[in-house]
C-alpha cells in the first residue's frame, strides 16, 4: 500500500522547502498541499520508521504508510497551541503502532485513535524531531555531522574519508550545526 | 570580531576550542548567546542519539572527547541570565572553593537534575580577573577520574552564578577552577 494522498477539493498551493517549519507544513497539508505532504513525509520518514520498528520487520513498511496516510487525513486536527508538530506526529505514529499490534493480536484497538496533545516523553519528542531536522540539512552537512558524532571522527579524519579539503569539512559542520540550532529555536519540540 | 564571523564560528565552541575573541563577542551579543544555548542543546541531542544508536549497534564507537564542554561555554555566556535560586531543588550538599591562600571564593551546590544528570550550581565571588574573565570548572569523582565541566565568565568583581549538568553515573566529590589552557594552574578548589 502506498500512502498517496487522496485528491481534495483544495489542491493547496503553499510554497514549501527545507526551510519551511513543521507546523507550517502540517497546516499546508491540512489545506490539501501535496508538496507540503511530500516534504513532511521525506523529513519524518526515518523517524517514523524507527517508531514503526516496534511492529516487526514484515509490517514496518505498512506501518509507515499507514502513519502518513493518517497524517494526510488528520492534519487539520493538529493544534500548535497544544504541542509541537513533532509531538503530534510521534503520538500519531505511536498510536498507529498500537493499533497495528492490537489488530495482529485480534484484540479491539483503542477506541480513540486521535492523537492526544503531549502524552510522550519530551526527550523522545526531541529525538524524534532531531531525526527529521537532520533530513533538512544538505547531504554534505548531514554526512559530516553523522561522521563527527556517530563515528566519532575528527574533522581531519572526515576530510580524509570524504576526500575533501579540511576547510570544507569545517564549513559544512559549522553550517549544519548552526542550521539545526536555528531550527530548534524556530520550533522547539 | 564581526558578528557574522562569530555566528559562523559558534559551533567551534562545542569542540572545546578556546577562542578569546569569539568568547568576548559572545559575552556582549545576546543573539550569539541564544544561538550558543541552542547549539548546546543540539550537541546534547546528537550525543544522546549516538548513545541510542550505540545501544542498538554495539560496535558503533561512542565519542570520548570531554563532555559538556559545549554546554559549559554556553552557560558561561549566559551566566548573567541564569537565576539559580528559582529552580534549585533541595541540594544534596554544598562545597566551598578556596584559593591557595585559604580565601573562600565560591561555592558549588550539588542537586538533582534528571535521571541522567546531576546539577552543580556554581556561585563565585572575587575570582582574580587580572588575566581575563574566563575560567574553567573541573570535576573529580571518587575513582580519581576527572572531567572538564566547562567554561564560565565572571563579572568585573570576579563573581558569577552559573549552573551545569554532570553525568549522574559518577560520584562527583570535588571541584576546581583553572584558567583556559592552563589545567594544572589551579586557582581555587573545594
Amino acid at each position: 500500500m502506498k500512502a498517496q494522498p487522496e485528491k481534495r477539493s483544495t489542491s493547496g498551493s503553499a510554497q514549501v522547502s527545507a526551510r519551511t517549519g513543521d507546523a507550517e507544513l502540517l497546516r499546508a497539508v491540512a489545506a490539501g498541499s501535496e508538496p507540503a505532504f511530500a516534504e513532511l513525509r521525506s523529513r519524518y520518514r526515518p523517524a517514523v520508521g524507527r517508531v514503526c520498528a516496534g511492529v516487526g520487520v514484515s509490517e514496518r513498511e505498512d506501518c509507515e504508510q499507514e502513519v502518513f496516510a493518517r497524517v494526510w487525513r488528520k492534519a487539520a486536527l493538529f493544534d500548535p497551541a497544544r504541542g509541537s508538530a513533532a509531538a503530534w506526529l510521534l503520538t500519531l505514529a505511536r498510536r498507529t503502532v498500537l493499533n497495528l499490534q492490537a489488530s495482529r493480536r485480534r484484540t479491539p484497538p483503542p477506541t480513540n485513535d486521535e492523537p492526544e496533545p503531549d502524552p510522550v516523553d519530551p526527550a523522545e519528542v526531541e529525538a524524534f524531531w532531531l531525526e527529521a531536522a537532520l533530513e533538512r540539512l544538505s547531504e554534505r552537512e548531514r554526512a559530516v555531522i553523522e561522521l563527527a558524532y556517530v563515528r566519532d571522527l575528527s574533522e581531519q579524519a572526515i576530510a580524509s574519508r570524504l576526500r575533501v579539503p579540511l576547510g570544507s569539512v569545517k564549513s559544512w559542520k559549522r553550517r549544519g550545526l548552526n542550521r539545526l540550532a536555528s531550527m530548534l529555536g524556530e520550533e522547539s519540540p | 570580531m564581526r558578528h557574522e564571523d562569530a555566528w559562523t564560528r559558534l559551533p567551534d565552541l562545542l569542540d572545546d576550542r578556546d577562542d578569546p575573541a569569539l568568547l568576548a563577542h559572545v559575552q556582549i551579543c545576546a543573539d550569539c548567546q541564544r544561538q550558543l544555548f541552542l547549539l548546546a542543546r543540539i550537541d546534547r541531542l546528537l550525543r544522546d542519539r549516538t548513545a541510542a544508536l550505540g545501544s542498538r549497534h554495539p560496535r558503533m564507537r561512542l565519542r570520548s572527547r570531554p563532555v559538556l564542554a559545549a554546554a559549559a561555554a554556553i552557560v558561561a555566556a549566559l551566566a548573567a541570565l541564569l537565576a539559580l535560586a528559582a529552580s534549585q531543588p533541595a541540594p544534596a550538599h554544598a562545597l566551598t572553593f578556596h584559593t591557595g591562600s585559604g580565601e573562600a571564593v565560591g561555592q558549588a551546590v550539588m542537586g538533582h537534575s534528571d535521571a541522567r544528570n546531576v546539577s552543580v550550581a556554581l556561585s563565585a565571588q572575587h575570582l582574580p580577573i587580572g588575566r581575563g574573565k574566563v575560567f574553567v570548572l573541573w570535576a573529580g569523582d571518587n575513582a580519581r577520574s576527572s572531567m572538564q565541566v566547562g567554561h564560565f565568565m565572571v563579572d568585573q568583581n570576579g563573581g558569577c552564578r552559573v549552573r551545569f549538568n554532570l553525568p549522574a553515573d559518577h560520584t562527583w566529590g570535588h571541584f576546581w577552577i583553572t584558567r583556559p589552557g592552563a589545567p594544572s594552574a589551579i586557582i581555587a578548589r573545594t
